[in-house]
């Protein structure tokens, strides 16, 4: 009997030490590689806002739409209930207000909170971690610059056990790991600044990197998309038929910048916010830079590979006005969209208001299963930024789930040359989720 | 401040970038004739040209025109076919109510102009996304022939047989 408790108490022991030793912080500085629009010597604030924005604090912390800024209140939700975004103003009572820098560091580094609460991974501190401590610290300065707004947070909703918080601290032992950015000497200073930007700051891998069991990012799998809340994050590997291997720089530096790039269509849902909260405002040098390292991303084909086909049959026999080249199976689809979507993307998909309404070569009408035709159907679409705000609007309400269904069905055949699989089913789903 | 070319005349307006070309047209410069529908390009009450081109002018925002000519109703019967379509129309007598009409002569002056002798194929695609509540579609569909033909389209009357005869 001694010996068996004995065993126990050896046993937790050791639990209690790899638990604490895989929790370990790390505690150093770390350094940021340089970056053109936020050079060391520029004012805090002014360097915070840029850092800010290339983070996209706003896109988790401000309802779109509100003016109530980083007041929080934005709901993610998840597989395991909805959590909602904390209030990150200078507000004593309700935000962020009575936290040191030693606080706002840990929550950043370590995703724990200032009564030592761990905080929920959908806080991307395991991309946050990587930030030097010098640029945590400018964020700070200038969320702590702008006006406080009292706004208490929204309880999460969440079922057991996913709202146990100390859970947290094991999953953290499993797939976190606090670290500053190492930058690799091996790469030029503009690789090791884009793989910042895209990492550390923009946190791409947190919806374009596939997640595992355990809703933890599956580094092995970076960048090879994923499905989160309803929305397709695309393949952004090298992969030159399923990722972006064959798009060129400017393609996709306009991409970032514009949500648009000719012939691979134009951001939506989340991505639309992305470069309208972020992406837009990087350097033209920064932009380069991230495209740069997302170069070198190895291709990776990911989980339901999606090949664009950029030279769609019926969509070439078609002209600005007039269908043409298509299956006679689905009546009912291209009735709709001759009502209701030709006036604007034109039945050769060149797009006639405006370029963002282009189709073809988008990922969104190559991938069968539908998803971001979909959502974008259901919700719309829009996008505001300098020199371009275009929307398109919702027809969730106009339209039952088999219309919709045969709508985004007709849209994959005729722009993607592909048999749709998206049913009316699967639109009931997609509806639930916003 | 934009300057947009309507019609033929330039106009220096003071607007939001995001702002439609409707809220413009209607409110700034003043031409009511191009109507407000349903606001998301659905019905295509608001039809209007942009370098001859049928555009909804309720999810245009303004910025996005550039220096494309833009013109309208009050201006449509300038152009060869809307004059065609202008006058095939008053033959027909197409108007009911007449709220979607501006519209319904755009969208069918941009077919001509580039489909001179449309196919009732041709007629469905262009003008599938203009509704007319009154439901004047026949009449259009006539006046749109009668405009490319030059010929009098027969309109199918109400037939004179007793109820309940077969036809």
């Amino acid at each position: 009997m001694k010996r068996f408790l004995l065993t126990i108490v050896v046993l937790l022991l050791v639990g209690t030490g790899v638990y604490l030793y895989l929790n370990r912080s790390d505690s150093s500085d770390g350094t940021a590689p340089a970056m053109a629009g936020a050079p060391p010597a520029a004012d805090v604030i002014a360097r915070g806002e840029y850092l800010a924005k290339a983070a996209d604090c706003a896109a988790c912390h401000t309802v779109p739409g509100s003016d109530q800024v980083f007041a929080g209140g934005v709901p993610f939700r998840l597989p395991f209930g909805t959590i909602y975004s904390s209030n990150i103003t200078a507000d004593a009572a309700t935000g962020i207000g009575g936290w040191s820098d030693d606080d706002f560091v840990r929550a950043l580094h370590d995703g724990i909170g200032k009564h030592g609460e761990h905080l929920y991974p959908a806080f991307p501190y395991n991309s946050y971690t990587l930030l030097s401590r010098s640029d945590v610290l400018a964020i700070k300065a200038y969320l702590f610059s702008l006006p406080k707004v009292s706004e208490p947070n929204r309880p999460n909703e969440l079922s057991f056990p996913y709202n146990q918080r100390w859970a947290i601290g094991f999953w953290n032992a499993a797939f976190f790991k606090s670290q500053r950015f190492q930058p690799d000497a091996t790469q030029s200073a503009q690789w090791n600044s884009g793989k910042y930007l895209a990492t550390a700051l923009g946190h791409c891998a947190e919806c374009h990197t596939p997640r595992n069991f355990a809703f933890a990012l599956d580094h092995r799998q970076e960048f090879a998309g994923e499905v989160l809340q309803g929305w397709r994050a695309y393949n952004i590997t090298a992969d030159p038929a399923h990722g972006i291997g064959s798009w060129s720089d400017s393609d996709i530096a306009s991409y970032l910048s514009t949500g648009h790039a000719d012939g691979h269509g134009s951001a939506a849902g989340p991505m639309a916010e992305a470069v309208e909260n972020s992406l837009r405002f990087l350097q033209p040098v920064d932009t380069s830079a991230l495209v740069a390292y997302l170069r070198s991303v190895p291709a990776r084909a990911g989980l339901d590979p999606i090949a664009v086909d950029t030279k769609p049959a019926p969509a070439l026999a078609s002209s600005d006005y007039a269908p043409a080249g298509d299956a006679q199976a689905n009546a009912q689809g291209l009735k709709l969209f001759e009502g209701a979507c030709a006036s604007c993307h034109q039945w050769n998909g060149k797009g006639q208001q405006t370029p963002y309404a282009s189709l073809l070569g988008a990922r969104g009408v190559n991938d069968v299963r539908g998803n971001n035709v979909t959502q974008i159907l259901l919700h719309g679409s829009g996008q505001r930024s300098e020199g371009a705000s275009v929307f398109m609007p919702d027809f969730g309400n106009a339209y039952s789930n088999t219309e919709i269904a045969a709508l985004s069905n007709y849209v994959i055949g005729h722009f993607g040359n592909k048999q749709g699989m998206v049913t009316p089913d699967d639109v009931a789903e997609r509806r639930k989720q916003l | 401040m934009l300057s947009l070319s309507v019609n033929g005349q330039s106009y220096p307006v003071d607007v939001p970038d995001d702002m439609p070309l409707l809220w413009v047209l209607r409110d700034v410069i003043g031409l009511t004739g191009t109507k407000f529908g349903c606001g998301m390009a659905q019905c295509g009450a608001c039809t209007v040209h942009l370098d001859g081109q049928a555009v909804r002018s309720c999810v245009l925002p303004v910025e996005a025109i550039g220096n494309r000519a833009i013109t309208t109703i009050e201006a449509v019967g300038n152009t060869p076919s809307g004059q065609k379509i202008q006058q095939a129309w008053l033959e027909v007598d197409v108007v009911q109510c007449g709220y979607c009409q501006s519209g319904q002569i755009m969208a069918a002056a941009a077919l001509l102009a580039r489909t001179p002798q449309p196919t009732d194929q041709d007629i469905d695609a262009a003008m599938a996304g203009n509704l007319c509540r009154c439901a004047t579609y026949v009449r259009i569909r006539a006046a749109i022939k009668q405009a490319a033909t030059g010929k009098a389209e027969i309109l199918q009357t109400i037939g004179s047989t007793p109820e309940g005869a077969v036809s």
